[in-house]
Order: structure tokens, then sequence, then C-alpha cells
């Protein structure tokens, strides 16, 4: 392939991966941090985060024929999807797991499962109520546009320079990877440098000892489980925002590649997170692009062999990665001296 | 096993009538059906050094971890400071002034040494007090200054010692619990860290209660003692007594 092709194609394989990243990785993050704190993988995540997908779907709708502006519609979905996620997190973790602690790890696990299932048909029972199933974003005018498109606006050169190396970005991407960086770098501030943080972290490697430093280990847990939920609010208005028509059961697909982004980088690892799910977000594209199943294959020319199995590539990951690292690429195997 | 270890000299024994800062009395504690404590009575004078020596599975570790509520008695009253916290949760009687060092240390091996003091000084809202005790617990213990930035896991066993002690004292306890200090340790660390109990219970009036396998340092710096066996108190009074008693030095100090 020549240079002036091969290029363009590179950076939009990985700008597009980037920006699906982004997404996993805020998801992810919710598995990673409840993870650290119980050791149990919450599967009932992948609803927390449609749930604020559907709020975030309801805010932009009530919003619709508002002369509001654009970014202080999406600020109130995401301010909107974080409070509901959040909290529904923080009330999973008080009725479902908490009285299954000490239980053998395999209940809560099951329990996990089951508030997925029931979270899936309360989500799709309340919009049906309204004659709704599937939900179409009706985003503000001006975020499906061509980034810095415009003639004379101050970031026009850049939108140019994408344009002529043929690289295609739109402003709701733009402003999904500006907001996924907004909140790993808040995220990143309380778990590192606030007294709350470092809580979490102490009750996320010995709760019994950090009780024994005055800290209510049942606080932190539902903190844990609030921060999480919160993220996973912020993942589903950018998931809805850039796939523009979600349902009740969009959860899942997204939320088992998170899961494996999550495992990818170490489970419990924050930065493991965030690292797993842009690699996987790159992997996906490159994948999806190339339809690299249906070329291998010879099938390439057939329509059903398209895009669409791009998903089976964070599982061929996964499965490498279990076999060569177990404990994931930033993951720690626990060596404490006695 | 003696160590040539010498035992700094303990302050003078305060006073142990009135009101004793803690106290347990019959206390019943289990590990699911194994009875563990076994109608344990034990007091602790503000300002002393009590030490409680006993073989293995004698309860010392479960006495310390039933007073700092990280287990629960099943029967009997514990009063500290003239209120009962018998069932109370550790992370509500440590905001009452009481630390415990745990067995084996327990440091957060993915914080830094200076995160775990901060941890320590969890129930610390005031950062510039904060900041006054990790440098208070880096001039007890200079290693861990050199070591601020450091991973705890990633230190020696002496070094590790040092930090679950002074994590333990960023709150400025009055009750100090101490499980098995020189458990592992050089006998120049032990002599270190038996020589800051002795520091802080003269500087601070700290109270102590220390459970020690090291018998003969603990005899040396406590006021009182007590001997555990299987659940149940065996002997008690004065730490230089038991240091004398015959069936004490056969069966804990190691002479035959």
């Amino acid at each position: 392939m020549e240079l002036s092709v091969l290029l363009p194609f590179i950076v939009n394989v990985i700008i597009g991966g980037l920006v699906l990243g982004f997404v996993y990785a805020i998801i992810a993050l919710g598995y990673t941090m409840v993870y650290g704190v119980l050791q149990l993988i919450n599967f009932a995540h992948s609803e927390v985060f449609i749930t604020g997908a559907v709020v975030g779907f309801e805010i932009f709708r009530i919003l619709e024929n508002s002369a509001m502006n654009g970014y202080l519609k999406l600020l109130l979905a995401l301010v909107a999807a974080m409070i509901v996620s959040g909290l529904l997190n923080v009330l999973i973790e008080r009725l479902a797991y908490r009285p299954l602690r000490g239980a053998p790890r395999l209940v809560p696990l099951i329990t996990a499962i089951g508030v997925s299932l029931i979270l899936q048909d309360t989500l799709r029972f309340l919009e049906g109520l309204q004659g709704r199933f599937d939900l179409t974003y009706t985003l503000p005018a001006g975020f499906g546009n061509k980034f810095c498109a415009a003639e004379g606006s101050t970031c026009a050169p850049l939108g140019n320079f994408l344009r002529t190396i043929g690289v295609d970005v739109q402003l709701k991407d733009v402003i999904l990877v500006v907001v996924a960086l907004v909140s790993l770098s808040v995220l990143n501030y309380v778990v590192n440098r606030t007294r709350l943080g470092k809580a979490i972290r102490a009750v996320s490697q010995d709760r019994v000892t950090a009780g024994l430093m005055g800290i209510d280990s049942n606080r932190m847990i539902s903190a844990t489980f609030l921060i999480g939920g919160a993220l996973g609010g912020v993942s589903g208005v950018l998931f809805g925002m850039k796939f523009g028509t979600i349902n009740a059961y969009s959860g899942f697909d997204p939320g088992i590649i998170a899961f494996t982004a999550a495992v990818l980088g170490g489970i419990g690892s924050i930065p493991g997170a965030v690292l797993g799910g842009l690699l996987l977000g790159v992997i996906q594209n490159l994948i999806g692009v190339t339809n690299i199943f249906g070329n291998l294959l010879g099938l390439a020319n057939l329509e059903t062999i398209d895009a669409s199995y791009s998903k089976i590539g964070p599982f061929i990951v996964l499965v490498l990665i279990l076999i060569f690292k177990p404990t994931g690429l930033l993951g720690k195997s626990n060596v404490e001296k006695v | 096993m003696t160590h040539p270890t010498t035992a700094p000299t303990p302050a003078e024994a305060p006073s142990t009538s009135g009101t004793p800062m803690l106290e347990l009395t019959d206390i019943h504690s289990y590990y699911d059906h194994i009875h563990a404590l076994k109608g344990i009575t034990l007091k602790a004078h503000e300002g002393e050094i009590v030490a409680l020596i006993g073989g293995n599975g004698a309860g010392k570790t479960t006495t310390l971890r039933t007073v700092s509520g990280m287990m629960k008695p099943r029967t009997g009253t514990l009063s500290y400071l003239g209120e009962n916290i018998a069932g109370k949760p550790a992370h509500q009687t440590m905001q009452m002034g009481m630390s415990h060092v745990p067995e084996g240390r327990r440091i957060f091996a993915q914080l830094t040494v200076r995160e775990n003091l901060e941890v320590g000084a969890y129930t610390i809202t005031d950062k510039k007090l904060i900041e006054e005790r990790v440098q208070e617990g880096f001039a007890y213990f200079p290693r861990l200054k050199e070591r601020e930035n450091q991973l705890g896991g990633t230190m020696s066993g002496g070094e590790q010692q040092m930090l679950a002690i002074a994590r333990a004292l960023m709150v400025n306890p009055r009750l100090l619990l101490l499980d098995e200090p020189s458990m592992g340790l050089s006998p120049l660390f032990v002599e270190a860290i038996f020589d800051i109990i002795v520091k802080l219970n003269k500087e601070h009036n700290t109270t102590v209660l220390l459970v020690e396998q090291n018998a003969n340092m603990a005899l040396a710096i406590a006021h009182r003692a007590y001997v555990l066996q299987t659940g149940e108190m065996k002997l008690s009074g004065k730490a230089s007594d038991i240091a004398k008693d015959e069936s004490v030095r056969k069966a804990y100090l190691g002479e035959d």
C-alpha cells in the first residue's frame, strides 16, 4: 500500500479505536473498582451503565426543543446520569451484595447476574410504558458535524489538517474524549490524593486492618459503588452519543468487552482498566475496518461477513492474556513479606 | 532462646488504685465452635505497661482482638474509659483513642510508607496535625523517612514492623495494643522497638497492652503481667514477680 493511503488509514483506525476505547475504559473502571474492594465481578454494571444511557436519552429528549446551549444540555445529561447510576449502584450493593458478604464467592456472582436481568427488564418496562423500545439520541445541533469544519473558526487549521490527511472526526467524538479525560483526571485525583481515596485503597487491600485505622469499610464500599456507578453513568451518555440508538439490552456487549478490558489491564488496577479499554477499542476497530476475518477466509465480498465480527477481537486478546499473563498487563500478584 | 539484648528500664509503676482504663471481666470469645477465651479477667490502668504472656494458642492474640473490636466476645463485660465497648466494631473503638498493631504487622503493601502513615491518621481531619504526626513518626523511626515514598510491601520485616508501630502512633493513642512486636526481628531491631515502647509510655503516659513471645523482654519493661494458658488466666501480678515465678521460668523463659 502507498504511504499516502496507509498513513491516513492507520490514523483513522487509531483515532476511531481510541474514541471507542475511552468508552470501554470508563465502563471498565466500574468493574475494576468494585472488584478492588469486594473481589466481586459486578455483572450488573452493564445495566448500571445502560441506565445512565437511558437517563441521558431522557434529558436530551426533554430538552430537545429547548433553546438551551448544547453543551449545557450535555452537562445536565451527564450529571443526571451520574446521580441516577451512582445511587442505583449503591442501592444494588446495599440490597443485593451486602447481605451476602461472607457467603461463598459464587453466590454474589449469581446474584449479580440476577440483578442484571432484573434491571434490563425494569428499564424495558419503564420505557415500554411510554411506547418506546429503541431509544434514539436527539443530540444538540452541531454535535454530529465534522470537527472544526467552520471556515475561520480558531481550530479550523487543525480540522483542515485532519481532513487533508484524510481523517474524519466528528465534534461529538472530540467531546467524548474530552469528557472521558476529565472524568479520568478527577478519578485519579480522588483516588490518589484525597483522604477518601486513600481509605478506599486501604479497604481494598485489607479491610480488617483498615478497620483498625478507624475506617468504616462499609462506608468505603458504598463510596466505591457510588463512584463506579457515576462513572457508569458518564460512560452510558457517551455510549449513547457515539452510537445514537440504544435499548434496555444494549449494555451487554460493551459491558462484557469492558470487563475484558479490566481483566486485560489487570483487574483491580485503575490504570490497567484504562489501558485495557483503549487497547481493545483500537483492536476492535482495526478488525472491523479491515474485516480481517472476511479477508483471511476469502469471504470479504460477502455482505454478511462484516464489521460486526470485530467483537471477537477483544475475546481473542482475553484468552491470550489469560494464558500468557494471567494477572493482566498492569496487575500485581500480591506478594507480601511475612 | 534468649537474646543477649538489654531491656530498657520501665518508668515507675503508676497507681493501680481507682478505676482502671481498661477492664475485662469474665470474657468468653469463640472462633466458630472453638472456645478461645474462657473467662478472661484483666485490668490496665492509665500509664501502665501490661504484658500478656503464654504459649501458642493461649488466647493472647484473641484477647487483643476482643479488646479492639476485631471480634465480639460472646459473654462478659469489656469496659474502656468507663464505657462498655463489648461488640463495638474496631473502627469505632479506634476513634476512642485506641490503637492496635495487629499480629503479622498487616501494613498496606501497595501504599507508600507515607500513605500508610496517612491512613493511620484517618480519624484526624486537620492536615497540619497529620503532617506533624508523620514527622514525629519519622523522628521515632528515621529509617521510615528514608523510605518515605517506597511501597510498604517492598520493605524488610523489621522496617514493616516499624511502619506498623508508627502507623498506630499517628493518632497519639491513649491505649496501645501491641501484638508480637518483636516477631521475626533481629535482636537489634527488638531492642529498638522495646526502647520506643518504654519511651512512649514515659513521655506520653501511653497505656500499653503487650503480647509477646519474647517473655524476657516483655517482663523486663512491663509493670504488671498476666500469664495465659489455653484461654484461661493462670497467673497475674507484678512483672518482676512473674519473672521470678518458677513455673513461668520453666514454661516461657526457656529455663529447664
